[in-house]
Order: structure tokens, then sequence, then C-alpha cells
């Protein structure tokens, strides 16, 4: 450094206090919670193969930031690390854009595509020129009914619309007359369509509600208003984990006697269910869906394997998580991988 | 600099103290009432009370003092980082990158106190910091390039939003924080930032006497001090202020480490009151933030506005927000019925100026 | 108003000019370059207490950059540029002022939508209580302004409206009221009469007179000769980035101005060419044998 230059004094000023700073702020350590109460658990790694080192494609519908698709991720790449494959993971919302990433991979000449259909039409040509590339491609989460239209060789996942079917029949059991489902994003194709089968299954009064997911106490306060409005409802069905737990927070502030039911799992949805904050989740598993899309284009090509027999769509859900349950889900949810 | 040292004057008009004092007898004065009526918080005011009185009328829910404690919640969040927010606008720069900010002052001190197992305090004194250093890093860009603040806050909006989800991801290895409810000195902050108290029975949350607190001092502080003084100035004509010796460059990058201090507070709040953070929120609150300020009669390209004015604002946002949804209309057309109240109540809020400003 | 209430403003009238009849304020062969641009060369130039100092000059011959050396907004880069004898060389306004030097630009410096008593007293709040409770004064900076606005003979209805809806005769009085209230012994006027009609023009005249009588030193920027043989003491025409005429006013007649402003000497030179031209009355210019004021000693032109 040199001395001549007053800069280099000043850094070692703002060093001096920062190293201070950390020193200081060692002594202020939580005795409780935090990541040292974390538990370390081993990986769901079940050893590495040693076949050939082969790359696949996996392009996803996620918008940034969504909790579900991390899951399906975390899965794909855990399977992707077992069979010794190159992941690469890419996504957009919109198809258009979708159809260009499915392009890339196909120019990137891998080994194998895993797609998300969540818009069939849009992904019809990309996916023949991949077939005519001699790629394989298999399908995951949304497009159960399109799959095979499409010539996937695979299906792994569920529809939205089954998940939502599954919860409405559970509302029934649970003798639910009037619900409200909230849609944290609207216009988004997969909410949409959760609520529509909730609709189509649930023999009581459902209504919609939208709110400004980006903004939770937005959210919040919107959800206390509706209960408010109407002291008739006795579930409140959320779209989505984080929603879920402040759905639960809205009801106790708004004196309504009013459950909440919710789809997806997180860390902390497995806590609140054990609590009874929140009654029931339903859970596509999504990390199986990452996992077995991969795995199944790892046993195609090591084995020739097709899961489901080529035919059948291998579905993943809708398993229910509730108080009955949670206790084994939780130290999975926990790790991120529910 | 005593009068009584100068020369006297060659032109000089005797005062005339007291009643009856020499006017120049071209400018007819207007009634107090008509005065008052042309100042744009009190258009904006009598615009969120037209919503008001429609809502009590259409949504019985809304009579309610809960219902109301409610409204004035969602009110307060948005009008907290509202306040900041007009006072930047009077100084004539805009913050896009506000709606993440908040994100990711609450990301920061809920990752750090977690990842290293500190006391909450140490997570949030450091999101202060980070905060207030996004603040000067936008104002500090902003005069060093001399580039338009919609730019220059523009690419840190962008930034912002990719760091929060990249570096959640990377320490946490998911796209949401972690609980810290079980932490140290948890209980402290939620007591500061997000909690509530009865009066009457009805539950009000903190969040709303925050809100009306920094209210009254930015009020105070605009009209009645120097710096506010001077926000007017850099607003209303930066060269002409620097030229009589204010300090425009400190003015600036400190209304952007105000607009800082906002999120921070907000970000607390929800980081508080929610215990986990998504690091994928906060995108399309700026536009919030300075919807409510402009509805607050903040002159879009700085030099005037108050700080009452937003308060209003952010609370026709929260009523119109909450009122669609006590009315029970069809929640399809929630955004359009948002969009229409708005523009209605903005409509009044012009009027009412244009009457009482009519000569 | 005692000095000790006036917040933040040192300029008092206290220490005026070391010995009378001394420059205040003095240019000595000054200049600025911007990169390999000269806008100004060689300039001299002395200002007086109880004169009104007149600098000429065309669009473009460096009035502005001039204005700007001595105001603090930018710096001399050759020559010497001295206030009450000692060299300085000042990087913000802030410091001119302090100095005395007080500067009203052609856009006023004033913030149009803020009142006139906030404006009055824009940059040098005066304030009370201690801090954090420090807070305007706003009794006594309305008072002092509406007096001080008085006694330069302006008189507002209402302190409280924006500035921006007075006259420009109005605000342009407002603004050299506000200097001479804080003390300036300097004061430069940049083309204060160039937006205005005839009679506004009249006013703004009658209060530069009325603060050079006050004792100030005042430098009146102007492109009208009018105007400035109406209350200068002393003319500058400046031409093409430096000092082409320095005259006191005993030295230069009306006329003689107005031709040097008109570019006299260079209109002289072509007269000679201009009058082969068919079309062109050349009768009326003059011969640069006419032009008797000492012409300041060009530098050449660079």
């Amino acid at each position: 450094m040199d001395r001549s230059y007053p800069r280099s004094r000043k850094l070692a000023s703002v060093v001096a206090v920062a190293a201070a700073a950390t020193l200081t702020l060692a002594g202020c350590s939580s005795s409780s919670g935090g990541k040292d109460a974390e538990e370390g658990g081993a990986n769901a790694s079940a050893g590495k193969a040693n076949t050939p080192r082969m790359t696949v494609a996996l392009v996803t519908h996620q918008a940034p930031g969504d909790t579900f698709w991390d899951i399906v991720r975390k899965g794909a790449e855990a399977a992707a690390a077992k069979d010794n494959i190159k992941l690469v993971y890419s996504a957009d919302p919109n198809a258009g854009n979708q159809a260009n990433l499915v392009q890339n991979a196909i120019d990137q000449k891998v080994d194998g595509i895993a797609i998300t259909l969540a818009k069939p039409d849009a992904l019809k040509d990309v996916v023949s020129k991949a077939k005519a590339a001699n790629i394989p491609v298999v399908g995951l989460n949304s497009g159960v009914s399109e799959w095979q239209k499409l010539g996937l060789m695979q299906f792994f996942g569920q529809d939205e619309t089954v998940a939502g079917e599954a919860l409405g029949k559970r509302l029934n059991q649970a003798g639910a007359k009037k619900a409200v489902c909230v849609i944290q994003e609207q216009g988004n194709i997969g909410l949409t369509q959760r609520c529509d089968g909730v609709k189509k299954t649930f023999k009581g009064d459902l209504q919609t509600l939208n709110v400004n997911g980006t903004d939770m106490p937005s959210v919040k306060s919107t959800i206390t208003a509706k209960l408010k409005q109407d002291g008739g409802i006795d579930y409140v069905v959320a779209l989505g984990a984080p929603y879920a737990l402040t759905a639960a927070q809205s009801v106790g502030e708004s004196g309504s006697k009013a459950k909440v039911a919710t789809f997806d799992l997180n860390k902390s949805l497995t806590g609140a269910i054990s609590k009874g904050d929140i009654e029931f989740a339903v859970d596509q598993q999504p990390w199986l869906q990452g996992y077995l899309a991969i795995d199944s284009l790892w046993l195609y090509k090591n084995n020739g394997n097709y899961m489901g027999g080529g035919e059948q769509p291998v579905l993943t859900g809708p398993a229910f998580v509730d108080k009955t349950n949670v206790e084994t889900i939780d130290k999975f949810a926990a790790k991120g991988t529910r | 600099m005593s009068m009584t040292r100068q020369a006297e004057p060659a032109v000089t008009t005797p005062p005339a103290p007291g009643p009856g004092r020499q006017t120049d007898g071209r400018t007819s004065r207007r009634s107090p009432a008509l005065r008052l009526l042309a100042r744009p918080e009190v258009g904006v005011l009598l615009g969120a009370l037209a919503v008001l009185v429609f809502f009590l009328v259409t949504a019985p829910p809304v009579r309610d003092g809960s219902s109301m404690a409610n409204i004035l919640y969602q009110s307060s969040t948005i009008g907290i980082m509202a306040l900041p927010v007009a006072l930047l606008m009077i100084g004539g720069e805009f913050d896009l990158s506000a709606g993440v900010a908040v994100i990711t002052s609450a990301l920061t001190a809920s990752m750090l106190s977690y990842q290293l197992t500190m006391n909450i305090w140490v997570g949030v004194i450091v999101a202060l910091a980070v905060s207030l250093g996004i603040g000067l890093f936008n104002g500090w860009l902003l005069v060093k390039t001399g580039l338009p603040s919609f730019l220059v806050t523009l690419g840190t909006f962008l930034i912002l939003q990719g760091v929060n989800l990249a570096v959640t991801k990377l320490v946490t290895g998911n796209v949401a924080t972690d609980d810290i409810s079980d932490m140290e000195g948890f209980a402290q902050a939620k007591a500061i930032f997000a909690s509530s108290f009865d009066i009457g029975g009805v539950n009000v949350k903190i969040t709303v006497v925050w809100w009306l607190v920094f209210a009254a001092l930015a009020t105070w502080v605009l009209l009645r001090t120097k710096y506010g003084n001077w926000i007017f100035a850099v607003g209303g004509n930066k060269e002409s202020a620097r030229a009589v010796g204010v300090p425009v460059t400190f003015t600036k990058i400190s209304l952007f480490m105000l607009v800082g201090f906002g999120a921070w507070f907000v970000g607390m709040h929800q980081l508080f009151s929610f215990n986990t953070v998504q690091s994928g929120e906060g995108v399309g609150q700026e536009l919030i933030y300075i919807a409510a300020a402009v509805i607050g009669g903040c002159l879009l390209t700085g030099g005037a506005g108050s700080a009452i004015g937003p308060v209003f604002g952010a609370f026709m946002f929260g009523l119109v927000q909450q009122g669609i949804v006590y009315a029970g209309w069809n929640p399809d057309w929630f955004k359009a019925f948002l969009g229409v109240m708005l523009l209605g109540a903005v409509l009044i809020n012009l009027w009412v100026q244009r009457t009482a400003t009519r000569r | 108003m005692t000095p000790e209430n006036t917040g933040t403003h040192g300029a008092v009238l206290t220490d005026p000019a070391a010995e009378p009849g001394a420059p205040v304020v003095e240019l000595r062969g000054a200049g600025k370059s911007y990169g390999n641009i000269r806008a100004l060369h060689g300039v001299d130039l002395k200002v007086f207490a109880n004169q009104v100092t007149c600098v000429l000059g065309d669009n473009g011959a460096g009035k502005s950059t001039l204005i700007k050396i001595i105001s603090g907004l930018h710096q001399h880069t050759e020559g010497e540029f001295l206030v009450d004898g000692g060299a300085v060389r000042f990087s913000t306004p802030r410091e001119a002022l302090d100095k005395g030097i007080a500067t009203v630009y052609q856009d006023l410096a004033v913030v149009p939508l803020m009142p006139v008593w906030r404006n009055f007293f824009l940059g040098s709040e005066l304030t009370k209580g201690p801090w954090p409770l420090r807070r305007l004064d706003i009794e006594r900076m309305k008072q002092t302004a509406d007096e001080e606005l008085r006694n330069m003979g302006i008189v507002l209805d209402d302190l409280e409206q924006p500035i921006g809806t007075l006259s420009g005769g109005q605000r342009q009085c407002v603004a050299i009221a506000r200097a001479v209230h804080f003390g300036a012994r300097v004061l430069i006027l940049d083309e204060p009469t160039a937006a205005l009609g005839v009679k506004q023009s009249g006013v703004v005249l009658k209060y530069i007179a009325a603060a050079r009588d006050r004792g100030l030193g005042v430098i009146f920027i102007t492109h009208n000769p009018h105007h400035a043989y109406m209350v200068g003491d002393h003319f500058s025409v400046l031409r093409l980035g430096t000092m082409e005429l320095n005259a006191s006013r005993a030295d230069v007649s009306l006329e003689e101005l107005t031709n040097h402003m008109a570019g006299g000497t260079e209109l002289a030179a072509l007269k000679h060419e201009l009058s082969q031209v068919r079309g062109v009355d050349v009768d009326e210019l003059p011969e640069a044998g006419d032009l008797t004021a000492p012409v300041a000693p060009s530098e050449g032109k660079s």
C-alpha cells in the first residue's frame, strides 16, 4: 500500500472499526434459536453412481423467488448428484420464453430434458424438435392431461386441478360450509386452477379473494377484512405456505372461528400444523417431482426403463399433511425437501 | 449586520406598521376558507372522506371500530414509507428501489441474526446500516453522475431484487428466511416494531402510532426547520439553492438515506410480525408509495407538497383496498375497482383545488 | 437585529476595505480555461465601495465566466483574484458570501414555488431554540424580510405568496434586498434588466443606485450601454474573452460606449471594406480614431 495515498489510511481505519465491531458483536450471540439450534441432519443422498457423466436440462415455468419451485429444484439436484448428472436449470413464467429455454437446451445437445407443461401449446414445437434431435423429454408438475399428446416419454406430478379437487373433498369431510380461496397473484394460471379444483368438489360455498402477494401486511389486513365482512366463513384456503401462515394470523386477529388449510409445505408450516394453527396442507411432493424426473432420464439412458410403464403418469400427490403425520414430515420440511 | 450601521438608502418608503398598511393593489386577498381549500392536502382529505362515506354506506362492516383499525394498519404500512418518499419527491427525486429495499432490510436482519446465532438486535442494527447505506449509495451516485434519479434507482431496484433472491438462496438454501421467533431479543423488537394495543376493545397496531408520530415529525421538519426549507429549495430550483448556499448534495443524499430509514422500519415491522421474509416480496410497492405521495399533493417534479398529504394519500389507498373487500364485491374486478376509486378520489381533489383557486 | 442572531451568515460590515480608496475586489490578469477552451484571459478589474462598475459585453464575451469566478462558482486558472488586497480562490459560493460578495443571478437564484420570506432567507435561515429543537424563527424572518423590502421601497401584500407570482422587477428587487440585507459589500448583478420592460428596468436601476448609496460596490453586468451609463461609475467592455475597454465615467461618453458595445472597433476596421458594398450605410459608423477612450492593453487573441 502506498503510504502517501491518504485513502489507504482511511481504509485501514475502516477495517479496524469493522474488526472492533465484529468483536463487539461476538458478545451478542443469541442463546436460543438461530442456526446453531438447527439440526445438521444428513442429506437424503444414496451414494453416487459411476455411470458416464451426462447432462440434463430442467426447464420450468417458475417465477423468481417461488418457494414451491425451489423445492422441485432441490429434488432435481439431489437426483443429479446421485446419478452423476450435470443439471442445467432454467425457468421463465412466460411460455414463449420457456420455449426458448428448451430450444437453448436442445442447442446445447443435452442428454435429456425435463419440462413443465403449464401452457402445452406453446411448447409443442420445441418438444418435437427435441424428439427429432433424439433427446428424451419427460414432463413434470403441470400437464398431466397433455403429456401424452405432446409425445413426452413419462410424466411425474399432479395437476393443480386434481390437487384442488382433493382439497375440496377434504373440506367436505371436515364439514366446512363456506370457504374463501386466497389468490396471492391475480391471473396466475396455476393458482386459479387450484381454486377451480376446490370449487369443483367442494359442496359448500367457495369465494375467492385476491391479495397483493408482494406485500405481506396487505395480505394480512385483506384477509382480516374478508373475515370481518363475512362472518360465516369457516375455512380459509391459502395457495402457498407463507400465505397460510399469514392467514392464520388474520384469523386470530379478526376473532373469526375459521380454520386454515393450504397447498404446499415449508419449514414453518409444519410447525404451525403441529401447533394446530393450520388444519392441514395438501402436498404434491414437489421434491419428488424434481427427483423422479431427473432420475427417470438416468434410468432410461442407463437401463432403458420407463417409469409408469410409459403409459400412465406417475402421481406424486395429493398427499395430505395434518396433525396425524406431521411429525414424520417435519424434519424433512426443515431441510427444505418437503 | 445591524441596519443602523448602513447608510440611509436613497429610495425609502417609510414602513407603515399595523393595519392599513400599504399594498400594491394588484392582488386581492382570497377568503381564508378558499385558501385552505386550495391546499393540496385538504383536497386529498376531502377525497378520502368522500371515499370513506361511500364505503360507510355501501359496506356495513366498515362501520365497525376494528375494521377501521385494520384499514389504518394497512394504511400505516404504506404510509410510513410514503412519508420519506414524499419528502424525497418534494426534494425533486424518485426512489424506485424503495419497495425492494424494505425486503432487503428485513432479509439482512433475519439472516444475519439467524446464521450467526446472534441477538436479534445485532441484525436490526446492521440492517439499519445497510438500509442507510443503500440510500447513501443512491444519493451519492445521483449527485456524482448527475443522472436522473429514475435511472439510478431503477438500477438499484433491479440489483436489490436480484441480490435479495440470490443471497437468500445462497445463505439459507431456500427462497425465504428461517423463523427467528424463538431467538433472543425477538420479543423486545416485536414490541417496538409489530405489537398492538387495545383502545376501547379495538385492537390497534403500533405501526399506526409510529405512522402518525413520523408524520408529525416530518411536518415539523418540513415547515419549521432549516432542513425543511432546503428540501423545498433543492426540489424547486437546485441551481438557485446552490447559489444561495444551500448544501444541495447533503440535502439530496440525506433524503435518500431517510427513505432508507423508512425501508428499515417497515422491513423490521414485516420481519417481526411474520417471523420470516419471502425474498421475492416488495416488488411494485415503490409505485404505491409514490402514488400515495402524489395523491397526497406532492408535486411529481418536486418543490411542493406536504407531509400530511401523503398520510391522507396512504389512508385512501388502505381504505379503498380494504373497502372493496368489506363491500364484498366480485374479487375479479378488484384491481379495476382500486383504479376507479383512486382516480375518482384524485379527481375530487383536483376539482376542489380548481374551484378554490379560481379567481 | 443583532449580529449573533444572523445564523451561519458570517458577512458583516465591521471591516470595510482596509484603506479607503483601495479596491474591495480586484482581478489582475485573471483568466479561465475550460480544458483547451480559453473562455477568459487577461482581465483586470477593480471594484470600489460606493461605486457601480459596469461590465458590458456581447453574448459569449465572457461575462458569465467572469461572474462565476468572482462569485465562487468557478475558479480562475490564470492571473490573480484579490479581495481586500489578499489573494483568494473560492471553492464554493458560500466562501464568496462569507467575504461579502453576493451575486444576484439572471435567474435570480430564487425558488419560484417558495414564499417570498423563505426565499429571502434561503440558505441563511434564522433559527431559535437548542438542538434538536432548533427551528426557524418564522416571526423574525417575516418581519425582517418585510422591513428590508420596505427599506428598499418594495411593498408586498403578502410575504407568504410564492415568489414566482411576483413580477420580474419585483423579484429582482427582492433578490437585491436580500443581498443587501446579508451584508454584501460587493453586489454582482447579472443582467438584471435583460428580461424587463422599460419601466421595470427603471425601478431596478433605482435599486442599484440605492445599493451603491448604502456603500456597496456594485458589479453591474449588462449588454445595454444606456442602462449602464445611467448608473455606472466605471465601465469595462469584454470582447471575446478579454478586456477591450476599461474606463471611468469621465473618460468615456455614452456614444462611445455604445459604439464599443456594438462592436465599434471591429466595425471601424470593417468600415472600409463595407463601404465598397452597395447598400451598406457606413456613414454613421465611427472611425477608429474617434474611439479615444483608453483601450485595455490586449494580450493578443490566442
